[in-house]
Formats: C-alpha cells, structure tokens, sequence
C-alpha cells in the first residue's frame, strides 16, 4: 500500500446544522494512489463530510481543519476546491438536460478558437468523444443528457469532472442507479485512475463493491469516525457491525408467503411513448395478494415504464388491459384514479416524483390522502389537522423517520429518511397493490433491511407487492416470483427457487442490447 | 441524535406558520410610508382620504388574492387588468345602453368570466400552452373587446341620477351601527375560532404557539376595530371593504384549511411529484383559473363602479398591481410559496404608495419609477433576507 503523504485530509471536522450535530469530529486521510471508501449508516454524516470536502459548506461553518498536501486550506465554494484539484460527484448530478453530453462535459471550460472569441465546438466534441471512448462508454457526444438514462448521466458527470484533470475524485454513491454490468465498468475506470495516481474516495452502501475497491475504509456512525481500516484486514461483517453498532442477521429477510387472489392483473399490453416511440410490449403477468413479484431486467428494459404506465403517469396504452381487483383500469386512468382504487407508486427517483422539498415531513406525508382527514366536500373541505397530525405520527414512528419531528422540511433530510417519508405516503391511503421502483437505491444497509422488513409486513397483510430493483441479490432475496425484462417484454419468468443469477443474467440480456439503444429513452 | 431543539417549532401541516424577516420588514415599510407621507400631507390620515385607501385598497387586494390562487401554482395571469376593463365596460353597457336591470347584467357577465377563464385555464393546463402566452394573448384580446364593446366611448354605470348595485358597489358606506356591530360579529368569530382551533390542536399534541397564535388575533380585532371607527368618523364602512373581508376570508381558509390548498402548494412546489402523489393536478388548476375569472369580474364592477363609467383606461395596468401585492408579500413567482396575510400587506404597500403620491400631486413621472423601484427591492429583500 502507499503509504506517502496524505494528499488530503480531514482532522476534527464539527459541524452544525440549527442545533442538529451533523458532523461531531470526523478525521481522515487520502493518500495519492489510494481508493478510499466511506462508509455510514443514513444521516452519519457522509453527505455532510463531502459537502465540506467541496467547499458546498464554505469554510469558517465548520470547526477543525481540512488539509491539502499537508497546509491547512479554506474552501468557501465548490469553484475553490475544485482548483485544489478535487472534484466531486454528488448524488444529486449536476447536468444539465437541454445540453448535450459532449455541451455538460465542457461547460464552463469550452475549448476556444479565434483568438478565443469563439467556442471550438468540433475539437470540444472530438474531446468529449476521446474522454468517452476511453472509458468505454457508447454514449455520442451529441446526445441530449435528456434523452439518457439516470445511469448514463452519471458515467457523464465522471468523464466530465475527469476532463478537469482533477487530483482527487469524491464519489457519492456513485453506483446507485447502475445495473450491474454498468458498475464493473465503473469499477474497472476507478483502478484505472488509481494506476494513474489518482485518490479516489468512494462512498457506497453497497459493501461488494467497497470490498472490490477500496484500500482503505472509513466508518462513520452518528457523525463520528469510528473507524479507519485496511481492506484487507477487515470484513463486510465487521464494517457493518462497526456502522450499525449491532449485528444484521440476516440481509434479506423475506418471509413465507401464502399468495391468495389475483390483485393485478396484466394482459397482453403494449404502450409506447408520447412520441410514439415503442416501450412495452405483448406483457402479461398477475400479482397475487400476499406476494412480492420482482421484476428486472437491464437499464432501459421497460422497468420503469411498466410501473408508470400501470399507475397511469405514463405512456399511452395501443393494446391489451390492466385490471384492479377484477375491474379494469382504463387506457387513460390518472395516478390519481390508481390511489383511490388501491394503487400506489413509489418512484426510483425520489426528488423529482416523490417530495415537494421545500415542505415539511407532514406536508408531503399527507399529500396523497387527504380526503381521509378532510371533513366535508372533497378538496373543499377543511383539513382535520389534530387527526392528520396524529395519523401522520403513527406512520413517522413506525418507519423510525430521523428527523426532530412532522414539522421538518424534507428537502434538509438524508436520502433514506426521504424515502421514508415517500413510503410513508403512500403506505396513508392504504393500497392493495404497492408498485416499488427501486425502494432501497442510495439508501444504507440499516434501512434497507427496514424497507424489506416493511414489504414482509405488507404481504402479511394481504397487499400485493411489485418489486423491481436492478440488484440481483436484492431481486433473488426478496422476490416470491421474479420476471425478467428486455427490451420491453418479457424474457423469462422464474420462480424464488429457480432464480439463480446466471439465469437472471440470460433472461435480461436475452436481445443482443447495445448501452446506446437501452440508455436513450 | 441527541442533540435536538427543545423548542417548539411554530408550524404545522399547512402553509408555513413560521415568522421570518418579512414579518417585520413589512409593517416598518408600511410604517414609513405612512410617517412620510402623513408629515408631508397631514390629510393623508384624513378620515376622509383614509375612506377613499379603504375602497382602493379592496379594489387591489381583491384582485391580488385572485392572482395569489394562480401564482400558488407556478402560474401567472396577465390578462386580468384588460380583462376587468371589458367585463365592467360589457356589464356597464347591458345597463346603461340595453336597459338591463344591474343584478341581471352582473350576473350575466361574471357567468360570461367564468367560461373565459376556465378555457383559458383548460388552454394552459391540457394543451401545455404557457400561461403567460396565453394570458399576454387574453391581455391584447380583452383590451380590444373593451375599447369596441364601448365604442371608444364613456359609458355610465348608472342612468343619469339614479343609484344601482353596480352604483352603490364603490358608493354604498354601511350605516356606524353597522359596521360597528359587524366588526363584533367577527372579531368574536375569529376569537372563538382561533381559541377552539388552538385547543384542539394542542389537545392532539401538535405543536402551536399559543402567544403568537394570541397576538395575531389580538392585532387583527385591534385593526378591524380601529378601521371600522375611522371610517364612521366619515361616511362608515365601504362596501367595498366588506367585499374584500368576504374574499380574504374565502381565500385564507381555502390555502389553509382546505386539501384544494394544499395541492395549489404541492404543484407549485413540484408538480411532477403532486401528480404522482394522486392529486388531480388539471382540476386544481383549471379551477383556480376560474376563480381568478370570478374575482376578475368583481374587481371589473368595481374598477368601473369607481370610476363612474367605463372608459378606454379603467383596468389598465390592474394585472401589474396585483402581482406587485403578490410578490412584496413574499409570493414566489415559481410558486409554492405565499399567504394571504403576506399579499393582504403588499397591495396595502402598494395602494398606500399611490393614494399618499397622489395626495402630494407628484406626476406619473415620478409615480412609475417610484413603483417600479419600490418592486424590484421589495423582491431584492425578500431574496435577501428571507428565509428560503
């Protein structure tokens, strides 16, 4: 390992947030060459750390000390940090949509011509199609971040701040929306960068590919550093003790189930896109009271769409039928058709279509129930707010929500608590059918197991669940039937006991898929 | 986390309760405008200009409230201001021209705004068409109505010498006794209300303030009453200013009590997430539309009422005023963030800002740029210091 000097690092870090200890003395080193995982439960400080690290939380809000080879440095916005050579990539990506990949990747440092008067946009699209060639990404440079998939705007937002020519990557999860052929390629560019004497601090919840990565680990809990480990020397058991601070039994607890009636009901659809462009097609399965059906497939399988057009936020439907309970929902029934009849959606991109962030945990908890609470005449009516206040409380203890109460704004909490609370919202109108895209994506190992344990708790109460997630592991774990998807239908259904990931594996790449054809929506 | 405030945070599920910087910057503003403007002109405090802030005041505000319930939403509406002009200059002509009895023709023409409005609202919401497109088109469109309906001409809301409700709408004053009998009515509503309201939240452990929830109810009945007896000092209440209590009302408890309320806040906050989250997103807004259409009429009789007939330059200008009010009360033009107290205080701002100019005879020179000075640091402010 390399041991010379740090090339950044943290000592003491305090930081405060209103009166909520976010950081109480975090410590760290980097060193050249080096990939450094950190790893922590929801709301043990990571995001807050990083943000630190990249000058989002400016200098003099934090007490201790930050360090760039060995002097004491001042970050007071990102613009700083990144000239120290740092860069980071945060969950939340930075692109933006209008502009095309190669337009992201150079934006604010154009390649100039004329004397610098004018952009040179054919070297900056050459420059953008070399950087993407060499990560082995088969993404034109000419194509609208818009039109990619999550997936692939992340591999965009690390070729760009590598066309910074950056010391030190800060990576935020940098894998939760990646299937998992797209990771090993991630994975094979960070050893690449490491070889090229790059520091790379990696933060993840997905311990496979910390133990595949890291050299050294560094473990927060309740924003503390407990820990800094050799990879070598330690074990995912023992990282996950030292995160949780107690024993995980058991990482995928699904229980028994006992399917009764046919709830949802697919037959034969197809849909396709506000352009006209083909999603879905020929689909049909059934989901049963009491049962978890997984669904999987590779990025731009139809996943998504399938939810989305069941729920009734998506697409237009150009055959076969949806039913609910035995009744039909129509070609052009609203989500809000599906919540009254039972249906719920929780989406695998939470900020965009689960919170209104700038609201409180009570605000959003409520939103899709209100006429539960409303005495009087539909939306007109007046808001029972000791009931919903109360109603609210229950399901905001039950999921153990961290935060000082209903009245906190949820755009201040960590990715997990988030998710919560959209969980928490849609559990409110109490539906027969839960449709989950992806629930534990960019959330830790604690509440992940919450998140399972609650879809036991589901089908134990006779609700159906549809889970689609692109972990195998989670998928294999979880499933009480698994179908897997590519290119818009249906390559191979598997019961829990056949399901093996070779299989899975074959079913999903049954059509020869090019990144390029799935990743463009 | 152990470390976590112990002090109750002012707020619950709805609109956001808490005070901020805009609370105080407010009232000194309006505060010193009243200290220039009644040193300048010591009739500025007059009871009889201070009659006359009442009905302007109600004129602004009524319309502002309306464009509070389309700005909640992430929307915008220009085409009240030509639209006010048109739908009192077509009531003004059913009246004075065809002979109509005044409740007929105002009925007509506010049924008339409804359809208007809603299919403008079903323009922007379905077709995607953006609001301010549409509305900037309805501006144009409602101005040419106008001025042909009228001829270009002036067109009495009354036949000579006589009163009708579209007369007495800016005239009418409630008799003392009245207004002093209604000021108790609902100074005592809003006690009980706000007494019940309180107990019943702490009863269910949420977390109020008792002394600030006091003290609002406390300075509200203090100005209620104190406007009440300056206006008998003249002619008594406006009916006009009876209007805007009814409308206010009407609109405080819609964006606060009601769910319609609570999903005017979720779309503007995020629209793709309200839609997700079941609420009937093309509904609630189409229905805003055609309220903001209903209150545009009221203010249309109004405008029109008050300036005893309808002319070519009655509404003109209306649709800035009111987003002005919105936006010093701290309305967010993207949405998802106002009150009705907040836009209550801005067109009192505003409406005090042009009376008091008037009073002391500075020209429209001066009036626009002071306006529009006035605008732009009121939003600097509030980007400034308010909380975000």
């Amino acid at each position: 390992m390399n041991t010379s000097e740090p090339i950044l690092s943290a000592d003491a870090l305090i930081k405060r947030f209103s009166g909520v200890v976010a950081l109480k003395g975090v410590s760290f080193d980097l060193r050249p060459g080096e990939v450094h995982a950190i790893c922590g439960e929801n709301g043990a400080g990571k995001s807050t750390l990083i943000k630190l690290l990249g000058g989002i939380h400016p200098a003099g809000t934090y007490e201790g000390e930050v360090r760039v080879d060995g002097k004491p440095v001042q970050f007071y916005n990102s613009r700083d940090a990144e000239n120290a050579g740092i860069a980071v990539i945060y969950q939340e990506l930075a692109l933006v949509p209008e502009l095309t990949v190669a337009e992201n990747i150079f934006l604010g440092v154009e390649p100039r011509r004329f004397g610098g008067l004018a952009i040179d946009w054919p070297k900056a699209y050459r420059d953008a199609a070399k950087l993407l060639s060499q990560f082995k990404l088969n993404i034109p440079a000419d194509a609208r971040v818009n039109d990619l998939g999550i997936g692939y705007r992340q591999l965009v937002e690390i070729a760009k701040a590598l066309g910074k020519k950056s010391r030190v990557l800060i990576l935020d999860e940098p894998t939760a929306a990646l299937t998992e052929q797209e990771v090993d390629v991630l994975l094979d560019i960070i050893r690449d960068l490491r070889a090229r004497g790059i520091a790379i601090v990696y933060i993840s919840h997905k311990l496979d590919e910390v133990f595949a990565i890291a050299d050294r680990i560094t473990v927060l809990r309740d924003g503390a550093s407990v820990a800094s480990l050799a990879a070598s020397e330690t074990s995912k058991d023992d990282v996950i003790r030292r995160m949780v601070g107690r024993e995980i039994a058991d990482l995928f607890p699904r229980r028994a189930s006992h399917p009764g009636d046919v709830l949802l009901s697919i037959r034969d659809l197809s849909v396709e896109s506000a352009a006209r462009k083909p999603l879905l097609h020929d689909i049909s399965l059934d989901v049963r009271a009491g049962e978890v059906l997984g669904i999987g497939g590779l990025m731009g399988a139809g996943r998504t769409e399938l939810l989305m057009h069941v729920f009734g936020a998506l697409g237009r439907r150009t055959a076969g039928t949806v039913t609910l309970d035995g009744k039909p929902l129509s070609a052009r029934h609203t989500p809000s058709e599906s919540i009254d009849r039972g249906l719920v959606l929780i989406s695998e991109d939470r900020k965009r279509y689960g919170l209104v962030l700038d609201r409180s945990i009570g605000f959003n908890m409520s939103l899709s129930s209100l006429p539960a609470v409303t005495n009087g005449p539909g939306a007109l009516g007046i808001v029972n707010v000791p009931a919903e206040a109360e109603r609210s409380r229950g399901v905001f203890k039950s999921l153990r929500v961290k935060a000082p109460g209903l009245e906190t704004i949820v755009g201040g909490l960590s990715g997990g608590n988030q998710q919560k609370v959209v969980i928490g919202k849609s559990l409110l109108t109490d539906p027969r059918v839960v449709l989950l895209d992806e629930p534990t994506r960019g959330i830790d190992v604690g509440a992940k197991i919450e998140v399972y344990e609650l879809i036991n708790e589901l089908t134990a109460q006779g609700r159906a669940v549809v889970l689609v997630s692109s972990e195998l592991p989670e998928l294999m774990g979880m499933s009480d039937r698994i179908v897997m998807l590519s290119q818009g239908h249906i390559t191979g259904e598997f019961t829990r006991e056949e399901a093996t990931q070779e299989k899975l594996l074959a079913a999903a790449m049954a059509d020869k898929l090019t990144p390029v054809e799935t990743g463009i929506a | 986390m152990s470390v976590v405030a112990t002090k109750p945070i002012v707020s619950t599920e709805g609109a956001p309760r808490g005070l901020d910087a805009r609370v105080i910057i407010m009232p000194c503003v309006l505060l010193l405008l009243g200290a220039y403007f009644g040193w300048s002109e010591p009739a500025f405090f007059g009871a009889r200009n201070l009659s006359n802030l009442a009905i302007e005041l109600s004129l602004t505000a009524v319309l502002a409230l309306g464009m509070l319930l389309i700005i909640l939403p992430g929307h915008i509406d220009l085409s009240v201001g030509s639209g006010a002009g048109l739908l009192g200059g077509a009531a003004a002509v059913l009246i004075f021209k065809l002979g109509w009895p005044a409740p007929a023709a105002l009925a007509v023409v506010t049924l008339a705004a409804l359809v208007l409005w809603l299919a403008m609202g079903t323009l922007i919401v379905t077709q995607r068409v953006p609001a301010f497109i549409v509305t900037l088109g309805g501006l144009l469109i409602f101005r040419g109505l106008h001025w042909y309906v009228i001829n270009n001409g002036t067109i009495p809301v009354v036949r000579g010498g006589e009163t009708n409700l579209f007369s007495l709408l800016t005239t009418y004053n409630l008799p003392p006794l009245a207004g002093l009998l209604l000021a108790g009515v609902v100074i005592a509503v809003m006690a009980i209300a706000a007494f019940a309201s309180f107990k019943r939240l702490r009863g269910a452990g949420v977390a109020v303030d008792g002394e600030l929830s006091f003290l609002r109810t406390f300075v509200t009945a203090q100005v209620i009453l104190l406007f009440v007896l300056s206006c008998n000092a003249y002619q008594g209440v406006p009916i006009a200013a009876v209007i805007l209590g009814v409308v206010a009302t009407f609109v405080q408890v819609l964006t606060r009590d009601t769910p319609y309320g609570r999903y005017l806040y979720a779309i503007g906050g995020n629209e793709e997430a309200a839609v997700v989250s079941g609420v009937p997103v093309t509904r609630v807004v189409i229905a805003a539309f055609g309220m903001i259409g209903l209150v545009t009429a009221l203010t249309g009789f109004l405008q029109t009422a008050y300036a005893g007939a309808s002319t070519t330059t009655v509404g003109t200008n209306l649709e800035l005023d009111a987003i002005a009010a919105c936006v010093i009360g701290g309305t967010s033009l993207k949405g998802g963030r106002g009150t009705v107290g907040g836009v209550l205080m801005g067109a009192l701002i505003v409406t005090a800002l042009i009376n008091g100019m008037t009073l002391l005879s500075y020209g429209p020179e001066a009036k626009n740029i002071i306006r529009g000075a006035i605008l732009a640091a009121a939003v600097w402010a509030d980007v400034r210091f308010g909380k975000r």
